[in-house]
């Protein structure tokens, strides 16, 4: 196990009326490398469990593991986990406070008291791993760059840690296909090439479906079902009746399945979809 | 046929630019003309910074055109003293439900824009209910709106709009922070409301899926308008949406795939449904 938790429980405002239980019981481990997809609905606990992972909120019960470390036992790790543990907010372009590109990235790293040339390089490195020309935009105001360009940016302040594993929440809301498919084929560099852990919580699945190796899907604060993308996705009626749904492209493949066409349904992208149409046709004259 | 009587939004020559002063700046909007008609949906889209929410904008007076005009119901926006009444004529549901709910109980939200009326409590308690009744929130009036899911939040907000009896809906990516379950929610009133009512609805999505069920979609690009039309003509151009960083829906990219392999589907085809019931056919018939 490289993160996960056991039996964790998260009651928010414990001990007054208006207490909470927001995950209850909730058990799962990733691997190092691992790309998973973190799946619920509104309401059922992906961000709680999201912010147990690097510290943020405490058990009210269990535990969270990261790296044969318990997070939480010893307050001066904190800060340690929160290098190696980067987690990108819904609309994180909503939180920008500085005045340039430059300071905004720059932020995490000369809160580390590096010497300037460090926190510059990490700077530029971070700017780069996103695809932004630092030299053009590193002087720009935040709000003068695009949609796309600023979700960027604020990735990239997450990225000026280097850490190892990355967390995002619904990274893509609000951004228009080409910034989706940009982000995406990001996140699958980070993952393949670089090899982060990735965990990202989207609806957005028609992308992310293809990329992921682990599936965990939350309902009402509990995990109920985890595996892999084909297994999770073979669950049409459950995954409906929790309110989620299906990558657009694997539905089309379950509805033809429903009318009696042999076809596999563990297809997540457009070119695998064609090619197992196609060989409908193959396998009809064999 | 739609007759000039039922024009509800007319946007003639209108320019728009967030920077007055800075000429060099690329305009958000320049010379668009638009009519919105009544009874009639249409889908906005177009590339993050298009224009597509300035537009919305401008349609209920939030923005005011710096040349051309824009007319709500023949009234000019720029006309201040009208403002209130254009707003009651077309109100806006923004993308983030969170940000548009103040009071602190469903009931009270739907009526906040009836109290500013001045209207008899009466006539207030009337409206409400009917709204509550026609988008089934009957079961939540009294619970505060921070408990509900988004789709049932989206749907407070819709009601809030309903209740000042508007003749048109502009909706800025009414779903995109939304789970599936809440999408179908809001998508099924949107589409409830339109097919029951005379009540238009002008609707800004990133989503190819939505867009195919509008009547026309109009297609923005560094704030012109460069396309317009049924979703038939519209969202099948494949060649047209690409070149605008735009997607197709997930059945009309496979289609399109399918048809390069010889497979003789329909070139308007736009919907899963008949993209599946078009395979089935082809593969019954050889």
């Amino acid at each position: 196990m490289f993160i996960g938790t056991e039996k964790l429980t998260h009651t928010y405002m414990p001990g007054t009326p208006f207490a909470t239980e927001a995950l209850k019981n909730v058990s799962f481990s990733i691997e190092k490398g691992d790309f998973v997809l973190l799946l619920g609905p509104s309401g059922s606990g992906k961000s709680t469990l999201i912010q147990h992972l690097n510290g943020l909120l405490k058990p009210t019960s269990g535990k969270v593991h990261f790296d044969r470390e318990v997070i939480g036992k010893e307050k001066r790790s904190l800060l340690h986990l929160r290098r190696r543990i980067g987690i990108v907010f819904q609309m994180p372009e909503e939180q920008f406070f500085s005045e340039t590109v430059y300071d905004e990235v720059a932020f995490a790293p000369r809160n580390l008291n590096l010497a300037e040339n460090q926190v510059d390089q990490k700077v530029k490195d971070a700017l780069n791993r996103v695809g932004l020309a630092a030299e053009e935009l590193a002087g720009r105001h935040p709000f003068q760059l695009s949609a796309g360009q600023k979700r960027l940016v604020a990735i990239a302040a997450v990225l000026s840690l280097e850490p190892e594993v990355l967390i995002f929440d619904e990274p893509t809301a609000g951004l228009d296909a080409a910034g989706k498919k940009n982000l995406f084929n990001m996140l699958e560099y980070f993952n393949r090439q670089e090899s982060l852990t990735i965990i990202i919580s989207t609806h957005h699945l028609d992308e992310a479906a293809a990329l992921v190796n682990r599936v965990l899907v939350l309902e009402g604060g509990r995990l109920i079902m985890q595996g892999a993308a084909e297994e999770i996705f073979s669950k049409r009626q459950e995954l409906y009746d929790a309110g989620l749904a299906l990558p657009p492209v694997t539905e089309i493949m379950h509805e033809l399945r429903q009318k009696g066409l042999p076809v596999s349904t563990a297809i997540f992208t457009l070119d695998e979809a064609r090619q197992e149409i196609i060989n409908l046709k193959r396998r009809r004259y064999r | 046929m739609v007759s000039e009587a039922s024009t509800i939004i007319e946007a003639i020559a209108v320019n728009f630019s967030y920077r007055e002063e800075e000429t060099s700046q690329v305009p958000a909007l320049s010379r668009v003309n638009l009519k919105v008609f009544r009874g009639e949906h249409v889908a906005l889209i177009g590339p993050n910074g298009s224009g597509k929410t300035t537009l919305l904008k401008l349609f209920n007076a939030l923005l005011i055109p710096q040349t051309g005009e824009v007319l709500v119901e023949g009234i000019s926006t720029s006309n201040e003293s009208e403002h209130a009444r254009i707003r009651q004529v077309c109100g806006m549901i923004f993308q983030n439900p969170d940000n548009q709910l103040v009071a602190t109980t469903v009931e009270e939200d739907i009526a906040f824009g009836l109290e500013n009326l001045a209207l008899p409590s009466s006539e207030i308690r009337r409206r409400v209910d009917e709204v509550a009744g026609l988008l089934g929130l009957e079961h939540l009036l009294r619970q505060p709106p921070h408990l509900l899911s988004g789709g049932e939040k989206q749907r407070v907000a819709i009601a809030g709009v309903l209740a000042m009896e508007p003749a048109c809906i502009l909706m800025d990516e009414p779903t995109s922070m939304l789970d599936p379950a809440g999408r179908r929610e809001v998508m099924s009133t949107m589409h409830n409301l339109h097919r029951d009512s005379r009540l238009a609805l002008v609707h800004v999505t990133h989503s190819p899926e939505e867009a195919v069920h509008a009547d026309r979609v109009v297609v923005l690009d560094h704030g012109r308008i460069v396309k317009e039309g049924p979703p038939e003509e519209v969202m099948t151009n494949l060649e047209l949406l690409h070149h605008y960083r735009l997607q197709g829906a997930t059945a009309v990219e496979l289609a399109e795939m399918l048809r390069k392999d010889g497979y003789p589907l329909s070139p308007q085809l736009l919907h899963s449904r008949e993209l599946v019931d078009s395979i089935c056919s082809l593969e019954q018939k050889s």
